[in-house]
C-alpha cells in the first residue's frame, strides 16, 4: 500500500509475488479467481509487488510492457535480478546478461513503475575478494538504476560494506529471517537516502534449509514481532529515506498478505496516534 | 484457477544420451542413424549438425554429402527408453500427472494440485532442471504455462537452451508474433494451406473467423481456431507404460538393422521364451500380446493379438506371435528393434485336469517344464530351443 506516512517517507508495502493458488484457499483471493485476474485483485489492495519470476527467467520487454498496462498509475514493481547474475554467474557472460536485463525491464522505467532492482545474493556469496570484485563490477554495470542488495551471509554485515553502499547510493536490504548461524542479521541500517527496503522471510528455523520453499517460508508473524518492526521502520528507517519498500515473502498459506495488511494497520495506527 | 503445466524438453534427446556416454562427442556434428542400411535416414542430430543443414528424416547419404567427416552412431532405442524412465522417476516426486513420449525427451507435468506441497510451479520446474543436470547431466529447456500447447511452443521458442514462463492470461499475446510452424499438432498440409493464403504468423491467422477457417480446414477448423488463440484444454494424461505393472515385456535390439525373416523369428522366440518363463515363475498366464517394431528411420509399427486361451507356454505363444509379427511388419525398411509385450495377465489354472490327455499341448507343456528344471539347475544356456541357436551370431 502506498501511503504518505510522513513528509519524508513514502511507503510501498506488498508481497514477494502475487500469483499463488493457495491464496485462494486462504481467503485472500475470492474463490474461483483465475490466475490471470490475480494481479487485478492484488492491485486493489497493495500498491507494490516483487517480481519473482525475473529471477528464474530473463525479463522480456513485451511481457513487462503488458504487465505495466495492467496496473494502476501509482503501482510499483521491485524486479529481482536474474539468477545468471547472482547465483549462476558465468565468467565473461554476465555483462551481456546485464545488458539483456536492462533491455527487458526498460518498460518499467518508461512507465515509471520501477521501485528498484533487487539483487538477492546466495548464501555462499561470502565477503571474499572474488565476490567483492564481482559485486563492485555488477553494481557498476547496473549504474543509473535504483538498486537494493540483499545479502544472505553475515560476512557482509560490516561497516565498510555499508559505507561503500552509501557512497554508491545503493540500498542495503534489511532482512527478517531466522536466527541461524551465518545468516545476515536483522539490521535497520539505511544506506540510501532515496530508498530503504525490508524483506520479511519468516523465522522458520526448522524449514529454512529444507530446500522446500513451502517449509522455508512457512511462518506467521506474531503481532509483537510486527509491532517491533513498525516501530523500527518509523523511527530508524523512514526518517532517513524518502521512500520505503516493505515486502513479505512468507507466502505459504497466504500468510504474506495477511502479515502485510497487519503491518500497514500498525504503521497507520501509529501515524493516526501521532496526528491526534 | 488456471492450470500450471511444466514442459521439460531435452533437445536432441538421442544425441544427448549418446554424448553423455561418450563426452568426447560433445561440440561436434553428430548424427544418429543406422549404419549398414543402404536407405537409412537420420533419426536425430546434434545442434552442430543441424546448423550445417542436416535434418531429421534426411537420407544418411545426403547428410554425409553435407559433411563427409560427420560422426555417425546407430540408434539405441532401448537405451533412450531406459534413460527416459529414469527421468520420469525423478519427476514423479512432484506430481503423478506426467505425460511423456517413450524416448523423445519431452515431459509434461501438471503441478496445479501440488503447489501446497512443493511451492510455485516455476520453482518446481527449476528444481527439476537442476536435478536433471546433477543426476543425468542433461540441460533441459523448461517452460511453465497454463496448458500443454503454450508450454510446448514456449520451449520451441527458446530451443536449444533456456526457459520461458508464460504468465496466466498472457497466452494470446505471447503467441501473436510467432510463426505458425511453432504450433504443435499442425500438419504439413495445414501449414501449406495457411502459407497459400499468405498467412505466416499466428496473429495473421487469427484474423480468420471460425466460419472462414472451416472452408479450407473443415472439421479441423475448431481445433485450429483454439490453438492459434492459445487454448488447449487437453489434460496431462499419464502414460501407461511407465507405471503399469500388469504387463511383461521383452526387447531385442539387432546389432545390424535387418529385414531377414529368420532372424526376426529367432529374436521373437527368445522374447517369447523370456516372457513365458516370467509368467510361469509367477504362476500366471498372458491374455494378449503386442509387437512393436522400430525401423531404422525411427518409425514404428504395432500389432496386437488376444490369446485365447491365455497361456504361458512358449510354443503356443510363439505360434500365435508369428502371424502377429507378419501383421506388424508392413514396411521394407530394415528393423532396428523389436519389442514384445504380454498384457491381460491373469492367474493360471490352479486345478489340474482329472484325466490327463496325452495330446500335443500336454507334451509341449511337459517338455517346457523339463527345460525349466534343467535351466534352474544348470543355467540358462544349458539347453536351448533349436530355433534360437544361431541368434548369437546375428
Amino acid at each position: 500500500m502506498t501511503q504518505m506516512l510522513s513528509r519524508a517517507s513514502k511507503l510501498f508495502v506488498g508481497t514477494s509475488g502475487y500469483s499463488y493458488g493457495e491464496w485462494i484457499d486462504s481467503g485472500f483471493y475470492p474463490s474461483g479467481t483465475h490466475s490471470s485476474n490475480m494481479l487485478d485483485f492484488y492491485t486493489q489492495i497493495f500498491h507494490a509487488t516483487e517480481l519473482n519470476y525475473t529471477w528464474y527467467q530473463m525479463p522480456k520487454a513485451p511481457a513487462i510492457e503488458r504487465m505495466c498496462t495492467k496496473v494502476p498509475k501509482d503501482f510499483k514493481f521491485a524486479a529481482k535480478l536474474t539468477r545468471t547474475m547472482t547465483h549462476e554467474v558465468k565468467k565473461g557472460q554476465w555483462a551481456k546478461e546485464v545488458m539483456l536485463y536492462r533491455q527487458g525491464i526498460e518498460p518499467l522505467i518508461q512507465h515509471q513503475k520501477l521501485l528498484c532492482i533487487l539483487i538477492q545474493l546466495p548464501p555462499y556469496f561470502k565477503r571474499s575478494i572474488t565476490f567483492r570484485n564481482y559485486l563492485a563490477a555488477l553494481l557498476d554495470e547496473l549504474a543509473g538504476l535504483p538498486i537494493a542488495v540483499e545479502f544472505r551471509h553475515d560476512s557482509w554485515a560490516n561497516d565498510k560494506v555499508f559505507s561503500e553502499l552509501e557512497r554508491r547510493k545503493v540500498t542495503l536490504v534489511s532482512v527478517d529471517e531466522p536466527d541461524l548461524p551465518n545468516l545476515f542479521p536483522r539490521l535497520d541500517v539505511v544506506t540510501n537516502p532515496d530508498l530503504f527496503y525490508v524483506r520479511f522471510h519468516g523465522r522458520n528455523s526448522r524449514g529454512w534449509r529444507s530446500g522446500n520453499m513451502q517449509k522455508q517460508f512457512d511462518y506467521d508473524y506474531a503481532q509483537w514481532e510486527l509491532a517491533q518492526w513498525a516501530a523500527t521502520i518509523k523511527t530508524a528507517m523512514m526518517t532517513q529515506a524518502a521512500t520505503g519498500g516493505i515486502f513479505f515473502n512468507n507466502h505459504v498459506r497466504g500468510q504474506a498478505p495477511k502479515n502485510a495488511l497487519r503491518l500497514i494497520d500498525l504503521l497507520f495506527k501509529d501515524y493516526h496516534l501521532q496526528k491526534t | 484457477m488456471s492450470r500450471s503445466i511444466i514442459h521439460l524438453n531435452i533437445a536432441d534427446f538421442a544425441v544427448a544420451v549418446e554424448s553423455n556416454i561418450q563426452p568426447s562427442l560433445k561440440g561436434y556434428p553428430l548424427v544418429i542413424a543406422p549404419l549398414g542400411a543402404p536407405r537409412a535416414v537420420v533419426y536425430d542430430m546434434s545442434d552442430e549438425a543441424y546448423k550445417e543443414g542436416i535434418r531429421k528424416g534426411m537420407t544418411l547419404a545426403r547428410a554425409k554429402r553435407i559433411n563427409k567427416k560427420i560422426k555417425i552412431l546407430p540408434p539405441s532405442f532401448n537405451r533412450y527408453e531406459l534413460v527416459m524412465k529414469d527421468l520420469l522417476k525423478e519427476t514423479f516426486a512432484f506430481t503423478p500427472l506426467i505425460e511423456s513420449g517413450t524416448s523423445d525427451g519431452h515431459i509434461f507435468l501438471d503441478v496445479t494440485g501440488s503447489g501446497r506441497l512443493f511451492g510455485p510451479s516455476v520453482d518446481v520446474a527449476f528444481k527439476l532442471k537442476k536435478a536433471f543436470k546433477k543426476t543425468f547431466n542433461f540441460d533441459p529447456i523448461w517452460s511453465v504455462a497454463t496448458n500443454k500447447l503454450v508450454a510446448k511452443v514456449a520451449t520451441r521458442v527458446v530451443k536449444p537452451v533456456g526457459e520461458y514462463i508464460v504468465a496466466p492470461g498472457d497466452e494470446k499475446a505471447f503467441l501473436a508474433p510467432l510463426p505458425l510452424n511453432l504450433i504443435p499438432g499442425l500438419i504439413k498440409k495445414e501449414l501449406t494451406r495457411f502459407f497459400e493464403f499468405n498467412l505466416f504468423f499466428i496473429s495473421q491467422a487469427r484474423v480468420l473467423t471460425l466460419e472462414q477457417l472451416k472452408i479450407p480446414f473443415h472439421f479441423r477448423a475448431p481445433l485450429l481456431y483454439d490453438w492459434i488463440r492459445g487454448i488447449d484444454p487437453t489434460p496431462v494424461t499419464t502414460s501407461c507404460n511407465c507405471k503399469n505393472l500388469s504387463i511383461i515385456r521383452s526387447d531385442h535390439e539387432f546389432s545390424d538393422d535387418t529385414n531377414n525373416a529368420d532372424l526376426l523369428k529367432r529374436a521373437l522366440y527368445l522374447m517369447v521364451e523370456s516372457i513365458c518363463k516370467t509368467l510361469r515363475n509367477r504362476k500366471l498366464t498372458g491374455g494378449a500380446t503386442k509387437i512393436i517394431l522400430s525401423y531404422s528411420d525411427g518409425l514404428q509399427s504395432t500389432s496386437k493379438l488376444k490369446l485365447v486361451p491365455s497361456t504361458s507356454n512358449d510354443m503356443a505363444m510363439f505360434k500365435k506371435c508369428v502371424p502377429l509379427l507378419n501383421k506388424a511388419w508392413t514396411r521394407r525398411v530394415r528393423i532396428r528393434h523389436m519389442r514384445l509385450i504380454c498384457e491381460k495377465i491373469c492367474q493360471g489354472a490352479i486345478q489340474a485336469d482329472l484325466f490327463s490327455v496325452g495330446n500335443k499341448e500336454t507334451k509341449q507343456a511337459e517338455l517346457i517344464l523339463a527345460m525349466d528344471k534343467i535351466h534352474d539347475k544348470f543355467g540358462k544356456n544349458s539347453i536351448k530351443a533349436g530355433l534360437t541357436m544361431r541368434v548369437k551370431n546375428d
